[in-house]
């Protein structure tokens, strides 16, 4: 540190304050635009979610089921009465009661959370492995190599996930027999599911950090890094890449959320469970709680994810603040 | 391997036998199993395979068959069952009353009467039972020493208040409260001996009584909330509902002291396996790739392409179990034009290539069907000569009945308004095969000048347009037991929509003499008399062109090699697994 730490910290209080203020309020401000998209966006379609709430396929309706079930959920009430409803309850953090799982929301969307962020966690750090691999051995090694890498990370960005799953069950499931196509209880399950994950996102990340380790080699620190006698090794280890990450640091946010979307097709195939298949199955059925808070629960975690990532940004920014020479030296 | 019937399969290849013109073939869900074959060498599967991946994804059987195995049923181990159908909300049939809730509830919950592969009625946790003259009173003798599994002992207080929980509107039942609608009260004429009161005699009452939807619960289970009885409905069968992790798992455990199997099951006692894990796999190849990896025992909700599959595989066999009730079929909707007109719902029959494409598209593994019934409906009628493909006697229907002019993209017009069908789709409902089918009767409708505009909806926007009717034509199944399903869904009563917008007579029959025969039927006692009310009621049904069938109600399961003696109850044909036992 260049300067006391009191003086630096004193300078920052006010607009650190005003900033966290203002990041508060912006989250507020997303998750109720959130709440409101997905309330309207689900019940604005034509159909009764009383039908649907009781109306598995083959099974016939009383009208006086209906009426109960209208009752009881509130679903009597005129749409706005039931949006502000819907809004009182969240500003309490109260979730609300599924239509369809005759249980609450909250403790559903929570014994349904730590099956997807593990998937989510896993195949984020396997996509960071891999782009990382595959970057820093197809850089400054002559245009093929740079080709190589670059085509497979284009193949990999534009495989979709449903093809990827079905072509990796059938190769690893069936032909191989070696892993499960459907989740267990140890964590043989979690391999394929991770892998279909992590391939098409690791050929984002590898783009974009082939694309700035390109530029950081070409830089002229590489080059008085060098002139110091460093090695190639050395060069890419110690210097270029730490350029290199930023860019992929901060599509790590974005990652996330493309991850939990990815959830929904991979939990489906591999039969786990999840948010991302409690998702699907709630739209299938209407269930407007349900639909709701497994958004709110996402966007939340996305905001989350993307102050993270700000922050790990502003550690790995080598470039010189006004408090020192890189937040980490 | 042993032949004998015992053991309950029905070899998918069954379904090409002949179909005589209106006869009417019952299937045999009891088929002896030919014995197994060793497999093929793995490294030649693995060619196969490697085939197969390059080409896009086909999925083919790759086990090799262990040669000697038991013959006898051995006790213990844990059978994974993979269900595609939704998760139930709740696991007591009584609430609310579809089919994903009998699949599992078939494993834990009884009923009063069960059904033979014959259609006949036989007993089950009643031994016997009489009905009085007028048909207004019926009493059962319930079986001796029956106990739930929570200790309650099963006596007639028990089945009255599973009568009154049924009828109770705050259980919100809806299948079983419409089966019991003409059932007034009961009465417990000795500990043994239940009597219900009818208001109007039901000859289909012991058929709606056979009905997982209608199962026998332990009384005291059903004081508790009903939260609590969603969760682990208690009843009288063979495995007891263990834990229940939602959007994963349903455990169920051996019912060590199960005294009351039906009047065909295979052993007394406890059930051989020790217990059933019940998963839920939405994705079909998923689940069929799970089956072909060992991960799971029995799938079911088979599609056509993976039933293919299997019939080529050697150790995977093929459960064709047929529901029962209506045959799946495009009613069409004579309350309004075009179709308030004879001759232009002929002409559409006549226009859509049916059996060409049910052939090409379920590949063998759904049979055409020329009934308003199921086929495993012993009375069921079937006219095949009513519903031929004949382009050329479409367009001369529609000629006749004043559609002769094409517009300039070829379809008919009358008084400036082109001939549309417009046919809302249920994607729950219609599996892609079926949704594939409807676009090729499009397609062959188009010809003869028919606008078929299919649109593909969520079950509940699905039911709002048939309940505004805003549709021509629909698709929808209906199971029931027994032919009073043509009541349901025929009689004039069926097209009042019912507050909510439900009604089930989409073809909106309106017909005086179909509305008295179906309710005769209905209150007659005498079987043959019954057996030809019925008869005359669909010929005025098929002859009325108010329905086109498909197939029966779709309904295969796929098994492991290991499993044996699993059979496809004869009620609605859900699986059973109390004489099953896994032979690896």
């Amino acid at each position: 540190m260049a300067e006391p730490l009191t003086i630096a910290a004193r300078r920052g209080v006010r607009p650190r304050l005003r900033g966290l203020v203002r990041r508060i309020a912006g989250a507020v401000f997303v998750l109720w635009a959130v709440a409101t998209v997905t309330f309207f966006a689900v019940r604005l379609i034509p159909g009764d979610p009383a039908e649907a709430i009781l109306g598995g396929p083959g099974s016939q309706t009383s009208p006086e089921a209906l009426a109960a079930v209208r009752a009881e959920y509130g679903l009597d009430q005129p749409l706005l009465v039931q949006y502000l409803q819907q809004l009182g309850r969240l500003a309490t953090g109260d979730l609300g009661r599924s239509y369809a799982l005759n249980m609450d929301v909250g403790p559903l969307v929570l014994s349904q959370l730590g099956g997807t962020l593990v998937l989510a966690v896993l195949s984020l750090a396997v996509a960071w492995l891999i782009a990382l691999v595959l970057a820093t051995w197809s850089t400054g090694r002559g245009r093929l190599a740079a080709q190589i890498g670059s085509g497979l990370e284009i193949v990999a960005a534009a495989l979709p996930h449903f093809w990827l799953a079905t072509t990796l069950i059938v190769v690893f499931s069936i032909w191989a027999g070696v892993l499960p196509p459907i989740s267990t209880v140890d964590a043989r399950g979690l391999v394929l599911p991770v892998v279909t994950l992590a391939i098409p996102l690791a050929g984002f990340l590898g783009q974009v950090m082939r694309e700035s380790l390109t530029t950081a080699l070409e830089s002229p620190f590489v080059l008085s890094a060098r002139a110091r006698g460093e090695s190639d090794r050395g060069v890419l280890w110690r210097h270029a890449l730490r350029h290199a990450a930023l860019p992929a640091i901060s599509l790590s946010g974005w990652a996330f959320g493309s991850l939990i979307s990815g959830a929904v097709v991979v939990e489906t195939i591999f039969a786990r469970p999840g948010l991302g298949r409690t998702l699907l199955n709630a739209v299938t059925v209407r269930d407007v709680p349900v639909v709701v808070g497994v958004v709110m629960v996402v966007a939340l975690a996305y905001i989350l994810m993307t102050i993270v990532t700000d922050l790990a940004s502003a550690l790995a920014d080598p470039r010189p603040t006004e408090h020192g020479n890189g937040a980490l030296s | 391997m042993r032949l004998d019937a015992s053991v309950f399969w029905t070899e998918s290849n069954n379904a090409t036998a002949g179909f005589p013109r209106t006869a009417f073939v019952k299937r045999d869900r009891r088929m002896p199993r030919p014995g197994i074959v060793p497999s093929s060498p793995r490294s030649a599967t693995f060619a196969v395979l490697a085939g197969a991946v390059a080409l896009g994804l086909a999925l083919t059987g790759c086990t090799t068959a262990t040669p000697d195995r038991s013959d006898e049923p051995a006790a213990g181990g844990t059978l994974t069952y993979a269900s595609g159908d939704a998760e139930p909300t709740c696991l007591d049939p009584h609430v609310g009353g579809n089919y994903p809730q009998a699949l599992v509830s078939s494993q834990f919950l009884e009923s009063l009467v069960s059904l033979d592969t014959d259609g006949t009625i036989i007993p089950w946790l009643a031994d016997s039972w009489s009905v009085s003259d007028d048909g207004l009173s019926w009493e059962f003798t319930l079986k001796d020493d029956v106990s739930f599994t929570d200790g309650t002992p099963l006596d007639a207080a028990a089945v009255q208040a599973n009568i009154a929980h049924l009828q109770d509107p705050e259980t919100g039942s809806s299948t079983g409260y419409l089966a019991l609608a003409k059932v007034t009260g009961t009465e417990a004429v000795s500990d043994s001996v239940v009597r219900f009161t009818l208001a109007q005699p039901d000859s289909a009452l012991l058929e709606s009584l056979a009905q997982p939807w209608l199962a026998i619960e332990s009384p005291t289970a059903l004081t508790r909330s009903q939260d609590e009885n969603c969760a682990a409905p208690v009843g009288t069968g063979p495995f007891i509902v263990d834990s229940w992790v939602k959007q994963n798992a349903i455990t169920l455990m051996r019912n060590e002291d199960y005294t009351s199997p039906p009047a065909d099951a295979e052993h007394a006692g406890p059930a051989y396996l020790e217990s059933i894990v019940w998963r839920f796999i939405p994705d079909s190849a998923s689940r069929y790739a799970a089956l072909q990896a060992g991960e799971v025992d029995v799938i079911d909700n088979a599609q056509p392409d993976t039933i293919s599959q299997a019939e080529s595989s050697d150790t995977i066999v093929h459960l064709d179990a047929p529901r029962p009730g209506a045959s799946n079929r495009i009613e069409l909707n004579s309350g309004k034009a075009p179709f308030n007109d004879a001759a232009v719902r002929e002409a559409f029959i006549r226009s859509a290539n049916v059996d060409d494409a049910v052939a090409s598209l379920f590949q063998g593994s759904a049979e055409r069907s020329y009934s308003a019934l199921s086929s495993v409906e012993p009375l069921g009628v079937s006219e095949p000569d009513l519903f031929d493909y004949d382009p050329d006697a479409a367009a001369e229907l529609l000629d006749g009945a004043g559609w002769s002019q094409k517009d300039s993209d070829g379809y008919r017009v009358k008084d400036g308004v082109r001939l549309t069908v417009v046919f809302p789709v249920s994607t729950n409902q219609s599996i892609p095969a079926e949704q594939s089918l409807f676009e090729q009767i499009q397609a062959t409708a188009k010809e003869t000048g028919f606008d078929v505009q299919l649109t593909k909806l969520d079950l509940s926007s699905w039911y709002t347009a048939l309940g505004s009717n805003a549709y021509d034509a629909v698709s929808a199944p209906y199971t029931k037991i027994g032919p009073d399903v043509l009541r349901i869904l025929f009689h004039a009563d069926g097209i009042t929509p019912a507050p909510s917008g439900y009604f089930a007579n989409h073809a909106q029959v309106n017909n005086p003499e179909l509305d008295s025969l179906l309710t005769e039927a209905d209150q007659t006692n005498d079987a043959d008399q019954r057996a030809s009310l019925y008869e005359d009621a669909q010929e005025l049904i098929l002859n009325g062109y108010y329905i086109l069938p498909l197939y029966d109600q779709q309904n295969h399961f796929l098994l492991g090699s290991a499993v044996e003696g699993a059979r496809a109850l004869p009620t609605v044909s859900t699986p059973a697994f109390y004489d099953a036992w896994l032979n690896r």
